[in-house]
């Protein structure tokens, strides 16, 4: 429902949902199985399990527990992996995005106005790129933004997006059995660990988390692809 | 007052009204003022003052971002010397509305800029003293503040330096020379007041722009039905303009030289660009040349203030400033807020609907050399065009709108009987450009 809502009023409206619009969604309770007394939560591998209480409140605390429990048996299994597990920050570091005022310096073209910049132009770039991210990492924060039904949140696994691998891909992931895109990626998570609907590609939340979870790896290489 | 929007209650706004020519003072403002010498077609100054005053414009905190503009952005567009304070903002105020400020005491900024019609004055082009008609239709001072150049050929950088230029136009206010406007305020003391408080020095023209240009910083009018569509309030516009915002962003076409975001909010991108509107009466190579002789000579902002409002090579728009034969004919795109209650439409008011300027982007704009390669025939139906239409008209800030329905449905009307522009065989390109028109049946 929320994802009509927006579909179309905010397809081009990059990062304008700052602060309003998912917070206020009703959660979409109703992905629970109603008669069990337990909920099954799967990692993101399609393998690593654990169980929770049907009523347990999605909080934070109850969040964080069950990542906790999903990620001690995942390194159980994975002794040889790196894996990243700084304290969650609630305030996430975000590397600015790149300085565009090199494209000020010297003489600019003047026979083509798409091709004239100002500082403005430039100030824009950087405000509303910084904008989208910073959406982003609020959503990757928030278990109710992305109407998680148990509390767990992306940052609960990756401090500051860790671990996300965003320069792999496409690549072929076998819990998908196909190539994917990192939009894939993040709904499957959405759907495995946090409990999640799926997001509209076009959903400015999805949108966000994708420019959030990119923006954390600036300047590494990107490698399409690899395992 | 009709004008004004219906949720100003009218009680608080009589109130106002009985008090505004106090506010006001000035002895140009009274019986002698303006109204009782012709005042070139503007509402009266007191109704003016008085709906500018229930816009509640003063109530916001002079040191926070106006709603629906980023922080960052809206400090970095203010000068170091010019930090906006309550005193500048009143000072500028008054000197918005002063008729002194021109040879003949019955032109203010306000003339042209009238708010009871979204800051312009609905005329195709401006009247200024002696009945003068100039070139360029006058677009609206509101928001201007977020423009990235003044003016339709972006002579001008700042508005600090755009508000000295109409005070001494010879047919706009027509002052002889900078001095002889200081000179109109300089005896008045409660003027010699104001200016102490505001910038701690006796009256001068460059804190009269300064402090013109503070004021027209609270204009800022961003709060409409489209904001709060935006916001997640689904039913504040229509389906019909719903679609119309979808169009805008794909199929029209109009995003790109028209983009809204927190950061650019007025839906332009600050760029100059040659849409064919003066293609339909010039010869551009002509004007060019006459225009490099006489720039040879003198090209200070002055003279090509005096060339775009008092000649032909008005038409020429930015390559008066940049000589470069790219600009010939190129224009800054023009703000899209408050477009439903700011006609009639483009640099010489040329189109009365916005249904006219629908027409025009839909055959691709008119052809000529110079004309941007973001032009081209949009195929857009009368159903799509009713849309995009519909969806304009929801960018108008709530308070003027009243205003903008009444505009709507005076647009409509015109429309119906009339659509100069429309020539659906280029639009769907089966006439190419250099083809002669045939009479098509309507379908
Ligand atoms: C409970 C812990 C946990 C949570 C919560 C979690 N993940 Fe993961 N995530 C993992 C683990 C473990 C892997 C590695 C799986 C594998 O290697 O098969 C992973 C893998 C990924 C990958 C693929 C990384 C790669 O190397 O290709 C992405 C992208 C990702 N997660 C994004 C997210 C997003 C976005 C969220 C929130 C919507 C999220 N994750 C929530 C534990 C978690
Ligand atoms: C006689 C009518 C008239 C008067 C008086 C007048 N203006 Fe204008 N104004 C215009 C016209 C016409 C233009 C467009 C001129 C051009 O583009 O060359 C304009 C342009 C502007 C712009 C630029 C807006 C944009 O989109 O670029 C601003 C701001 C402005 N005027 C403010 C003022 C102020 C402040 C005053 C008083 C000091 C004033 N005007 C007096 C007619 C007038
Ligand atoms: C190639 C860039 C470009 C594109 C594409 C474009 N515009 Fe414009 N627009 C301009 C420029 C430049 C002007 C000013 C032209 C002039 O006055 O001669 C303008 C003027 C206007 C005006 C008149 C504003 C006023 O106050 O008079 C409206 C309304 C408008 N455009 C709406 C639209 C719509 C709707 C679309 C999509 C169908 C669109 N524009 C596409 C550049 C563009």
């Amino acid at each position: 429902m929320y994802a009509k809502r927006v579909a179309i009023g905010a397809l081009l409206w990059l990062g304008c949902q700052t602060g309003s619009g998912a917070g206020q969604t009703p959660r979409a309770r109703s992905e629970r199985a109603p008669t069990e007394e337990t909920v099954e939560v799967k990692l993101c591998d399609d393998r690593t399990t654990t169980t929770v209480p049907k009523d347990m409140p999605p909080t934070r605390e109850n969040g964080q527990r069950v990542a906790d429990s999903l990620m001690s048996q995942w390194k159980r299994e994975h002794p040889n992996q790196a894996w990243e597990m700084k304290v969650t920050q609630s305030h996430p570091t975000i590397p600015p995005p790149a300085d565009n005022r090199k494209v000020l310096e010297g003489a600019q073209r003047t026979d083509q106005t798409y091709a004239l910049f100002t500082e403005r132009d430039v100030l824009t770039w950087e405000r509303e790129t910084l904008k989208l991210v910073q959406e982003g990492a609020r959503v990757f924060h928030d278990a109710e933004a992305m109407e998680g039904t148990i509390g767990v949140s992306c940052d609960m696994c990756h401090p500051d997006a860790a671990n996300t691998h965003p320069e792999t891909y496409p690549k072929f992931q076998t819990q998908l059995g196909r190539v994917v895109l990192l939009r894939d990626m993040i709904n499957w998570c959405l759907e495995h660990p946090v409990k999640a609907p799926r997001m509209e590609p076009d959903d400015p939340r999805m949108r966000a988390l994708e420019a959030y979870i990119i923006a954390q790896r600036k300047g590494v290489t990107l490698e399409y692809g690899k395992h | 007052m009709r004008q004004v929007a219906r949720c100003w209650p009218r009680v608080l706004l009589g109130a106002l009204m009985t008090l505004s020519p106090l506010t006001l003072g000035g002895p140009a403002m009274g019986q002698g003022g303006p109204a009782a010498r012709g005042m070139h077609g503007a509402t009266p100054f007191e109704q003016q003052l008085a709906m500018l005053d229930a816009f509640g414009l003063d109530k916001r905190p002079l040191q926070q971002a106006p709603r629906g503009v980023d922080a960052v952005v809206w400090a970095a567009s203010i000068p170091a010397d010019n930090a906006l304070t309550p005193e500048r903002v009143a000072l500028g105020r008054r000197l918005f509305f002063e008729p002194r400020l021109s040879a003949d005491g019955t032109v203010a900024c306000a003339t042209c800029h009238d708010v009871t019609k979204g800051f312009t004055d609905h005329r195709p082009v401006s009247e200024g003293i002696k009945d003068q008609l100039g070139r360029r239709n006058a677009p609206t001072a509101l928001n201007a503040a977020m423009l990235t150049s003044q003016f339709l050929d972006g002579r001008s950088p700042t508005l600090e330096n755009q508000a000295r230029l109409p005070i001494i136009n010879p047919i706009e206010m027509g002052m002889p020379d900078e001095a002889s406007a200081v000179k109109a305020l300089a005896g008045d003391a409660e003027y010699q007041r104001l200016f102490q408080r505001a910038y701690g020095r006796a009256v001068n023209f460059d804190d009269i722009a300064r402090a013109i240009a503070a004021f027209e910083r609270t204009l800022m009018l961003l709060e409409s039905p489209f904001d709060r569509y935006l916001a997640g309030e689904k039913n504040a516009i229509s389906a019909e303009a719903e679609k119309g915002w979808v169009l805008y962003n794909g199929k029209a076409r109009c995003q790109t030289c028209h983009p809204f975001n927190l950061s650019n909010p007025l839906g332009s991108d600050g760029r100059f660009h040659n849409v064919g509107v003066s293609a339909r009466h010039q010869k551009f190579e002509e004007l060019a040349t006459k225009a490099l002789e006489l720039l040879e000579k003198d090209a200070s902002i002055h003279a090509l203030d005096r060339l775009a409002l008092e000649t032909d090579m008005s038409e020429l728009g930015r390559f008066m400033v940049t000589r470069n034969p790219t600009d010939i004919g190129g224009f800054r795109t023009l703000q899209i807020r408050n477009i439903g209650v700011t006609p009639p439409y483009m640099h010489d008011g040329s189109m009365q609907t916005l249904w006219d300027v629908m027409d025009h982007y839909n055959k691709g704009g008119e052809p000529n050399p110079y004309l941007d390669g973001g032009m081209e025939p949009l195929a857009l139906s009368e159903e799509e065009i009713n849309q995009v239409v519909a969806f304009l008209f929801t960018l108008t800030d709530a308070r003027y709108a009243e205003e903008n329905q009444r505009q709507m449905e005076r647009q409509q009307e015109i429309a119906r009987k009339k659509r100069p522009f429309r020539d659906e065989a280029m639009a769907f390109g089966r006439r190419l450009a250099f083809e002669p028109v045939k009479k098509e049946p309507r379908p």
